[in-house]
């Protein structure tokens, strides 16, 4: 049946795939790891604080985020931020917002439920003990988390924080429902044109496999090496 | 130097500490013993703020702890403290444990502190230590730089939390001796310890703790020689047979 098979609309469409496609789901995925984990240790640094709404507010934020399919949560950007940076810039009519933009919004906030819950975990497996020292020596509460506990959390939270980021770099698929251009649809857009959907979608595969395990034996290597000796 | 007047503190409906009162002049050495549970270390780390007390005052150098309006970082960069477990910054070199406060606390330069870092290591006699990460060093080696890292922030007083109790016996006496200079030196000290040889050869005072409050309060010879209350008996007999 391969006999079929157009294997050449790949290899022609290589430069759309991966400089327009690739280079979006690679960008999105580096950016919104990067503002979910600040957005998210600041999430888990209220959780954790003894100041109730505090911790009620990130409590909940997370609570609600983690319950939301995360199309849901695209959907709502998509058609809610215009409308929001309309109300911020005070201008007369909803503001247009970019793709890339709107995407970045939604993975960044919707990620951010995620790493709080992780950066906790990391912040709360350094022992007692390490803040009380920090404190001991006369530094504040932003010097005892900036240069002791966060440093160690997230050091030990590094392999944690690389799988998620791996999902993450396949959840940016979902980029699709908005009619985003990321690498599947890419993929998809060659695949209609051409009307070579088999092909094209065995090659997605292919690659969004070879990207994952590559990155998570990596992810695993890693975690041998990056263990804090105590 | 450290005034404690009538402390009390509650776990929810639990006292850990029952009106405790006690002071330690400067130049002072006083030892505070009692049994696993009895609230040493809760009142030792109310000293310094790290644990809020519910009624009474505690003083260092005239601030007073327990006021809202205290500025309790700055007061803890000035009473050094030494952990049972050390507590070192494991993603620190050594150096950097000792450099870290005077930096970011105390706004000193970089060189300055390295300086100062280096004085202590020597005192220690950890200057070949430097460069290493705290993981790498024996459990009497850490204990020592913890005492440096406190004593880089030039203190006027210290509190030792068990320094000794985590560490096998072989290394002991390597920090002893390091407190025992201290003490020499005219430190303020207010140390928890079992270590009654220490306690005998460099303490002016011993308190002994049971059940959260301060049962005995004495001067060394009187402690040793014959302590009043039944308890601190009981408790003495026990540990020095061992
Ligand atoms: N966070 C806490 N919540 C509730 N109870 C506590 C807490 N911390 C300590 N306690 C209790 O307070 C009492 C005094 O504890 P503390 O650590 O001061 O005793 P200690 O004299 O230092 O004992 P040890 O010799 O075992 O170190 C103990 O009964 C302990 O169980
Ligand atoms: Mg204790």
């Amino acid at each position: 049946m391969f006999s079929d098979f157009d294997w050449d609309v790949i290899l022609r469409s290589l430069p759309y795939l991966f400089f327009d496609g690739m280079r979006f789901t690679l960008m999105l995925t580096a950016l919104a790891t990067a503002g979910g984990i600040v957005i998210g240790t600041l999430l888990a640094l209220m959780r954790l604080s003894s100041f109730a709404p505090f911790s009620i507010v990130a409590g909940g934020y997370v609570n609600l985020m983690r319950s939301m399919p995360l199309v849901l949560v695209i959907f709502w950007i998509y058609f809610l931020v215009p409308y929001i940076g309309q109300w911020v810039t005070g201008a007369s009519r909803p503001i247009q917002v970019g793709a890339l933009v709107t995407c970045l919004v939604t993975f960044t906030i919707f990620e951010a439920a995620y790493f709080c819950e992780i950066m906790r975990a990391g912040i709360q497996s350094i022992p007692r003990g390490q803040t009380e020292a920090a404190k001991a020596i006369g530094m504040t509460y932003w010097q005892t988390m900036g240069d002791v506990i966060l440093p160690q959390a997230f050091r030990n939270m590094i392999p944690v924080l690389l799988t998620q980021t791996i999902v993450l770099f396949q959840d940016t698929s979902l980029v699709y429902v908005i009619s985003v251009t990321d690498f599947l649809g890419a993929a998809s857009k060659i695949a209609q044109r051409d009307g070579r959907l088999v092909e094209m979608y065995l090659f997605a595969a292919v690659v969004y496999f070879i990207v994952s395990l590559g990155a998570s034996i990596m992810v695993r290597r890693l975690q041998r090496r990056v263990a804090i000796v105590r | 130097m450290i005034e404690i007047d009538n402390v009390s503190k509650w776990y929810l409906d639990f006292q850990v500490l029952k009106g405790c009162s006690t002071n330690v002049a400067k130049g002072e050495v006083v030892i505070v013993c009692g049994p696993s549970g009895s609230g040493k270390s809760t009142l030792i780390k109310c000293v310094n703020g790290l644990e809020p007390f519910q009624k009474g005052n505690i003083t260092v150098d005239g601030i007073s702890v327990g006021d809202v309006k205290t500025n309790l970082p700055k007061l803890r960069a000035r009473v050094g403290m030494v952990f049972q477990h050390f507590e070192l910054f494991p993603h620190m070199s050594v150096l950097q444990n000792l450099t870290i406060g005077q930096i970011k606390v105390l706004g000193r330069d970089e060189e300055e502190s390295r300086v100062r870092a280096f004085k202590l290591l020597d005192r220690v006699g950890l200057h070949e230590f430097a460069d290493k990460f705290p993981g790498n060093l024996s459990g009497g080696q850490q204990q020592r730089v913890a005492i440096a890292r406190a004593l880089a922030m030039d203190p006027i007083a210290m509190l030792f939390d068990e320094p000794t109790s985590a560490l096998d016996p072989e290394m002991i006496n390597e920090v002893l001796d390091v407190m025992v200079a201290l003490a020499k030196d005219g430190m303020t000290m207010m140390v928890v310890t079992h270590e009654m040889g220490f306690a005998r050869s460099v303490a002016n005072r011993v308190i002994f703790m049971d059940r959260g409050e301060i049962v005995e309060d004495a001067k060394k010879d009187d402690f040793f020689g014959k302590p009043r209350s039944e308890r601190a008996q009981l408790f003495l007999s026990k540990i020095l047979h061992h």
